[in-house]
């Protein structure tokens, strides 16, 4: 395995003009010049192997989008150095850019008033991608995320799930050794999601795509990255198999079972009862073996189950549990 | 090489979408070039020159002034550009194996393709058939008229692109884009004609890059200058054309740089 990605005590501060409130703030925002400083990737170090699929997860603001920008290039790291497939990118930008592929959830790169394959056949000029392998790869990946029905359409008239899809194809187009996802399922609903995220695990297996995506809903990393990076208000917190720190941390999946009528006390063997509030009792789901049918057949019928509802831990609550089990986690590797 | 046809022909593709827009432009063309007609045709009321100028030729010049020169719509990349970068958008670009201002300067000429054929046209097919447009004074002067039409494009280009560049550090394209207006509008000759300022007045503005824009391809179109001038104002012009592309490269760079240091 080759490293493809090395990050090396990568530090991003910014600094903008204060700005000062109100009429009389406007003023004095003229006269004065002061500055506030913020860092937004804070010391941050890790290898990226080739064919890895690695989630940089961590809340809205923890800096991982300016990470993103720094491995493409279009951000400089105050300190500290990246190299993507041995170059660093800001200085090489436009050789990085040919072997890297990036898709932005918020922006989109399509062109807008064209309809998708013309988009598609810009971006094969423009990365003077041979004619058989660009047929090739179109026909294949359109396929795979089912762009058929709408490759003549323009990409305005899209829906956000049609534009993401598109947008997931031609970043790949051009073979890129490396595919760069800022938030590539934000907004999506769970059908669109789900076609992305299997897309994308097929992608980085048949292919050997190297892929890092950010992220702040876990799903993803389950279902694309046995790899995860977690970053927490700048710094690096974990990076490891998400496994490992679900095991450590022990699962916290939320059941809440709702009843016709207060059925009393109920205690599970395989659910921690851990609030009850009558005819509504919330479980935690500590065990990963452990599966919602499980639950229900240990709950039986007969006593006038009404609703069930399962959550997946958000990232926040991930975070808030890592710290409070931060002591008993190996080191990050 | 290839990849910046394709954004001119993208951009061509683009406007086509939005063809319905052409209607209300071609019509104000018309309407403007009728109306300097008039103008002239009142001010030629009882003279058969003025200043050695026939009335045939000022209604060319109107027409040319009118719809040729000013058939692309500078203002929008002064917009466009200022926006992007401002906002940051222009990220996308930086993404990407390409030079951003080629890749604006393909588009616009695309954009510039579709006026032409959409506007400038048609309106020159009707001023001509209403009042009749003289040709080119000889085949020299048409060809030459030819080579400044595009090298007025070319500086008109990177006056916008200075002023959108700009953008990034006034923080406002608005602006800039009066200021060019105004200038453009009084120094460029595409309304009236550079022959009638004053001459200690002349001889300066003449000189300046905004006389590129109207007055200097009209001009060598109806034959109001000598081969040696012609070629005199051809190299100058090229010669600002190359000063401005520095700018406008130098900006680019520091604007790039400030994007990825800081962040926008």
């Amino acid at each position: 395995m080759t490293t493809v990605i090395a990050a090396r005590g990568v530090t991003k501060r910014f600094r903008q003009p204060k700005r000062f409130p109100g009429l009389v703030g406007s003023l004095r925002s003229l006269v004065t010049r002061q500055y506030t400083e913020m860092t937004a990737v804070n010391d941050v170090s890790f290898d990226i192997a080739t064919a890895e699929a690695v989630g940089y997860l961590g809340p809205n603001g923890a800096g991982k989008s300016t990470m993103i920008k720094m491995m493409t290039g279009i951000l400089v790291p105050s300190t500290g150095t990246v190299q993507v497939l041995g170059r660093t990118p800001h200085l090489q930008r436009q050789d990085n850019a040919r072997d890297i592929g990036v898709v932005f959830g918020q922006r989109s790169q399509l062109w807008w008033d064209l309809p998708v394959q013309d988009s598609f056949e810009l971006h094969r000029r423009i990365y003077d991608i041979a004619d058989a392998r660009y047929a090739e790869n179109l026909k294949h990946l359109s396929a795979l995320l089912d762009l058929g029905p709408f490759l003549d359409r323009a990409v305005r008239q899209l829906s956000l799930g049609q534009r993401m899809r598109a947008e997931i194809v031609m970043a790949l187009l051009h073979d890129p050794k490396i595919l760069f996802l800022d938030e590539p399922t934000i907004g999506l609903d769970v059908v669109a999601k789900d076609a992305v995220r299997r897309f994308l695990a097929e992608v980085n297996r048949e292919r050997g795509v190297t892929i890092i995506l950010t992220t702040h809903d876990l799903q993803d990393i389950e279902q694309i990255c046995p790899r995860l990076i977690m970053v927490d208000h700048a710094r690096l917190i974990f990076d490891g198999e998400l496994r490992k720190l679900r095991a450590t941390l022990g699962s916290s999946r939320r059941l809440t079972l709702e009843f016709a009528s207060d059925p009393g006390v109920l205690e599970l063997t395989t659910a921690r009862l851990v609030a009850d509030e009558g005819p509504i009792k919330h479980f935690a789901l500590e065990r990963e073996e452990v599966s919602l049918i499980d639950v229900l057949s240990e709950v039986g019928n007969g006593r006038g189950l009404k609703d069930i509802k399962l959550d997946e831990p958000n990232i926040e609550e991930v975070i808030r549990s890592f710290y409070q089990g931060r002591n008993a986690l190996a080191q990050p590797a | 090489m290839s990849k910046y046809l394709a954004f001119a022909q993208s951009a061509l593709q683009t406007q086509l979408a939005y063809r319905g827009q052409v209607w209300a432009a071609w019509f104000g063309r018309l309407i403007q070039v009728f109306a300097w007609i008039a103008i002239w045709m009142a001010v030629y009321k009882d003279a058969g020159s003025v200043n050695g100028v026939t009335l045939p030729e000022m209604i060319t010049y109107a027409v040319i002034g009118s719809t040729l020169i000013t058939a692309w719509d500078w203002r929008k990349l002064i917009y466009t550009l200022g926006n992007s970068v401002t906002s940051g958008d222009v990220a996308i670009y930086l993404l990407k194996p390409l030079r951003f201002p080629l890749y604006l300067f393909a588009t616009e000429c695309g954009n510039l393709t579709y006026r032409i054929a959409a506007i400038a046209v048609p309106v020159i097919i009707v001023a001509t058939l209403t009042y009749g447009v003289l040709p080119p004074a000889s085949l020299f002067h048409g060809l030459m008229f030819l080579a400044f039409f595009a090298l007025s494009f070319v500086l008109m280009f990177l006056m916008a692109a200075l002023c959108g560049l700009l953008a990034f550090w006034l923080m406002t394209a608005f602006s800039l884009e009066w200021t060019l207006q105004g200038i453009l509008s009084l120094l460029s000759g595409s309304a009236i004609p550079l022959w009638f300022f004053p001459d200690a007045a002349q001889g300066l503005i003449k000189l300046l890059p905004s006389a590129w824009i109207g007055y200097h391809p009209i001009a060598v179109y109806l034959g109001k200058t000598t081969v040696s001038e012609t070629w005199f104002y051809f190299t100058l012009g090229l010669g600002w054309a190359g000063l401005m592309a520095g700018g406008v490269a130098l900006l680019w760079r520091a604007a790039a740089t400030r994007i990825t240091v800081q962040g926008g």
